[in-house]
């Protein structure tokens, strides 16, 4: 086991490199950081200068990346090319903001998509069992922006109505949030529309995969064998069906997982939540390498992460699966 | 029912209860003299507005009323004294020498009077070549700068007398206390910890808000009357307005977006919308890289003659509903002078729109291949004799709606007489800082930001060798004219220049002038005071007298 998550890890930083210099050679190509500067009529060419010999913006792009590679490794991702501003502290605030919505978000939604997921699948044809596909199916067709703006509208609506304000519409905490419970309490209405949209799809995926493992399993010859011996049938469900069917979602969560700590961007943009998506929006669209190449690292590595524990998980829960 | 589900029932209403009820409490507690919420859609990245990275429209929102200018631009674009005692006035005109006092009740939150020290540090700190200061225009031509107590005295170069030396001494003077020995790139990232205006930082809880409480010490002019301003930010325009709706926020400064019209319609809210110094134009490329017919006057007349920019304006913002009044947007007629300004001058009226004119004027120039009449489903495009088919490449940013739907109505037009507009568009990144300084483009739309003393410098936008002039453009008598007005401080002197260099522009055709793009003020009803700014002041320009109730 050791060996194999030594191998894999070997090989990520090859793949994280490759990605590295690929995506440094888009962004520097596709954007001029000093652009915006060169825009205003009455910009100080000095600035412009000092800005592109700090950065070494005249060097060709290999050696410009061979700069970032440096500052990447013993410069925790170095600073912005405007303003010389370190990237680090930005970075772990808006990952702080994008866990707690992610995580709220998918805990939610696994709780919710196993029960409808194994309810469908003990109750399959019923009204409950096509009620079930039904949502999934528009959960999953349902773009984000739209359910955002649906679910804003509709809660703006309440508020007017009933003068009850029970989610905000945008930002991550309220003008005097408080402290103990009220802050609790206060994070709870702000994060409580985005994590609905994300729940939404990942409800809608899950509950759709437990259904069909679910079923798989209970048709399964030692499940059968189960009941023959005369078990109780919410034995039978829980201890031998239930474990059984979880392990294809676990690998579905976990990979999910890796990529939504990259940021919800359309989520965290139409609530206005400072994390990591809206992170990578505003430094790409001001053109600068590199924070949209420290984001880069963080949500590669993530993703690479979360590949191997799903990885590793399926053979905890799996006791046929081997690794060489 | 058993006895557990009842503790969970009662646990779950408890919590849906304090939900709606708890922090509701907390969010309406305000302090003494009221709270009022803007919200934008941009967020600042640092706090100092003098350094490139903070030069932003968002910034100088928050940061005007800590430090404030010397004197501000009101609703008319008028300087108006603040912390100085009396307009600045020029003593000597050659060299070009200005004095001014500030006030002497005029201090910093921690007490100090505010000095010329003050001042002779902020000129020093903008001319210190380490510092990434966004403009040093006006600056590095001051020969000397000096100081008798709250007295200055600045004196330009000999030749080289600022036009826009008013705008230059209205800066907001730096705390000759605080900067000392700093490094300037680094401070007020985060906080400020002084203030010289109505209004004091209190925090910056950054992707989310950004406080600041009435300054109790300011004694320049009448204190704030609402006790604490919180900015916050949220980057999605359809959530600003639905911020609005639901109180979250009390006043906003938003994208021209169709949902004006419906704020417009309630009347909780009032709307204020009007010109801003952000014009809309089409340039034309001069250079080597350009299309060889837009080398011809003839061309460029035609292509002016059969764009109707009026009925753009019109299909862009009045027929929406966005500008209440066609009278608040009419046709851009100018490059330098922005259709509210005294200055202004309609050179360009005279080339109106006429299909019919630009097939007459095509066809006299032995052009061959063209419609003979306009019509909607026209194919042939013109070719005119030693420059080729009239088919443009047409660059401007992609993902701007209101840009789009410009391009289509002028590729329409200009289609039914027979020239050809070929969309080139790309992220603004890309077309601003590769495209455009590369001279490989023939028409590009953009708009300019300016402010009111962007006519004085009109050299660089428009002259022979300007720093940004990105047409390669080049009429050495109106060169001359555009330069001459750069050192003529004398407003009425400067104008007449600048108009008489406008008038052989607007004969030439080196750029197609649009339209200025209204700005929009909301706020609701129960925050009084907001009045629309068009400089870049912003909306914040009076926030000392707003009051909320």
């Amino acid at each position: 086991m050791l060996t194999y998550v030594i191998r894999r890890l070997l090989y990520s930083i090859v793949v994280l490199f490759a990605a590295s210099f690929i995506i440094f050679v888009f962004v520097s190509y596709s954007n001029d950081p000093v652009a915006f500067l060169k825009m205003q009529p009455t910009a100080s060419e000095q600035t412009i200068q000092n800005i592109t010999e700090r950065k070494h913006l005249d060097e060709p792009v290999v050696v410009q990346y061979v700069y970032w590679v440096k500052d990447a490794l013993f410069n925790q991702f170095g600073t912005t090319t405007i303003g010389d501003r370190p990237i680090l502290p930005d970075l772990q605030r808006v990952m702080g903001h994008t866990l707690q919505l992610v995580i709220a978000a998918e805990l939610l939604a696994i709780l919710l998509a196993v029960f409808i997921g194994v309810y469908s699948a003990l109750r399959q044809y019923t009204a409950f069992d096509y009620s079930a596909t039904t949502f999934s199916f528009l959960g999953l067709a349902t773009p984000v922006f739209w359910l955002g703006l649906m679910l804003q509208v509709l809660f703006v609506n309440i508020y007017l109505w009933f003068d009850v304000r029970i989610f905000y519409t945008a930002n991550l905490s309220g003008i005097d949030p408080g402290t103990g419970i009220h802050f609790v309490l206060d994070r709870a209405q702000h994060l409580g529309l985005p994590v609905i949209v994300l729940m939404v799809a990942s409800v809608a995926t899950y509950s759709r995969f437990m259904r069909a493992s679910m079923l798989e399993v209970i048709n399964s010859d030692y499940v059968r064998t189960a009941r023959a011996k005369g078990l109780p049938e919410r034995s039978v469900t829980m201890r031998h069906a239930f474990r059984n069917a979880l392990i294809p979602l676990v690998t579905i969560i976990a990979l999910n997982f890796g990529a939504l700590l990259g940021g919800a961007v359309v989520t965290e943009t139409v609530f206005a939540l400072d994390g990591m998506g809206l992170y990578f929006v505003r430094q790409l669209e001001l053109g600068d390498p590199y924070p949209v190449m420290a984001w880069l690292m963080v949500t590669a590595t993530f993703v690479i992460i979360f590949n191997l524990i799903a990885d590793i998980a399926y053979g905890y829960l799996d006791p046929r699966v081997r690794y060489d | 029912m058993r006895k557990r589900s009842l503790f969970f029932l009662t646990g779950a209403i408890a919590l849906v209860a304090s939900l709606v009820i708890g922090p509701a409490a907390t969010a309406d507690s305000q302090q003494a003299g009221g709270t009022v919420v803007i919200g934008h859609d941009q967020e600042p990245v640092t706090l100092n507005f003098y350094i490139t990275e903070g030069n932003a429209y968002t910034t100088s929102l928050a940061v005007n009323p800590v430090l404030a200018s010397a004197s501000y631009y009101n609703q008319n674009a008028k300087l108006t004294p603040y912390l100085v005692a009396g307009a600045p006035r020029i003593t000597k005109a050659a060299p070009l020498t200005v004095q001014f006092s500030y006030k002497p009740n005029a201090r910093w939150s921690d007490g100090r009077q505010i000095t010329g020290n003050d001042f002779l540090a902020t000129y020093r700190t903008i001319m210190n070549p380490n510092f990434d200061i966004t403009s040093r225009e006006g600056w590095q031509d001051i020969a000397r700068v000096q100081v008798r107590g709250k007295q200055v005295t600045v004196i330009w170069k000999a030749g080289k007398a600022y036009a826009a030396w008013d705008a230059l001494v209205a800066t907001s003077p730096m705390p000759a206390h605080k900067v000392a020995g700093q490094n300037f790139n680094d401070l007020w990232r985060s906080s400020i910890d002084v203030a010289s205006g109505p209004f004091r930082f209190v925090s910056w809880q950054k992707g989310t808000q950004l406080v600041l409480q009435r300054n109790d010490s300011f004694t320049a002019a009448p204190k704030a009357k609402v006790g604490r301003v919180v900015f916050r930010y949220i980057p999605s325009t359809p959530s600003l307005f639905q911020a609005l709706q639901s109180g979250e926020i009390q006043v906003t400064e938003p994208q021209p977006q169709l949902q004006i019209v419906d704020i417009r319609r309630n009347n909780r809210f009032k709307v204020q919308s009007g010109p801003g110094y952000f014009w809309e134009h089409m340039d034309i490329q001069f250079g080597p890289k350009g299309h060889p017919a837009l080398k011809q006057a003839y061309v460029r007349q035609a292509i002016i003659t059969g764009i109707n920019r009026a009925q753009i304006k019109q299909a862009l913002y009045v027929s929406p509903g966005l500008v209440a009044n066609p009278k608040e947007l009419p046709v851009l007629q100018s490059h330098i002078f922005k259709t509210f300004e005294q200055y202004y001058v309609p050179h360009w009226r005279k080339w109106s729109f006429s299909q019919a004119k630009v097939i007459q004027m095509l066809t006299a120039r032995n052009c061959t291949g063209g419609p003979s009449r306009p019509a909607a489903n026209n194919n042939d495009i013109w070719t005119c004799p030693n420059v080729g088919k009239l088919s443009f490449r047409f660059t401007t940013t992609s993902g701007n709606q209101l840009r789009g739907l410009t391009f289509e109505i002028a590729q329409r037009q200009l289609r039914s007489v027979g020239i050809e507009l070929l969309p080139r568009f790309g992220p603004a990144g890309t077309v601003f800082g590769q495209v455009l300084p590369s001279g490989d483009w023939d028409i590009f739309m953009f708009t300019w930001l300016g402010g009111p003393t962007s006519s004085a410098t009109s050299f660089g936008l428009y002259g022979c060798g300007g720093d940004q002039n990105y047409m390669n453009y080049c009429n050495r008598k109106a060169s001359n004219l555009l330069q001459k007005a750069q050192f003529t401080p004398d407003p009425k002197a400067r104008a007449a220049l600048l108009n008489r260099a406008e008038a052989m522009m607007a004969t030439d055709v080196m750029s197609v002038p649009m339209y200025v793009r209204p700005g929009f003020l909301i706020n609701n009803t129960n925050v009084k005071g907001p009045v629309l700014n068009p400089t870049q002041q912003g909306s914040t320009w009076n926030m000392q007298g707003w009051t909320v109730g």
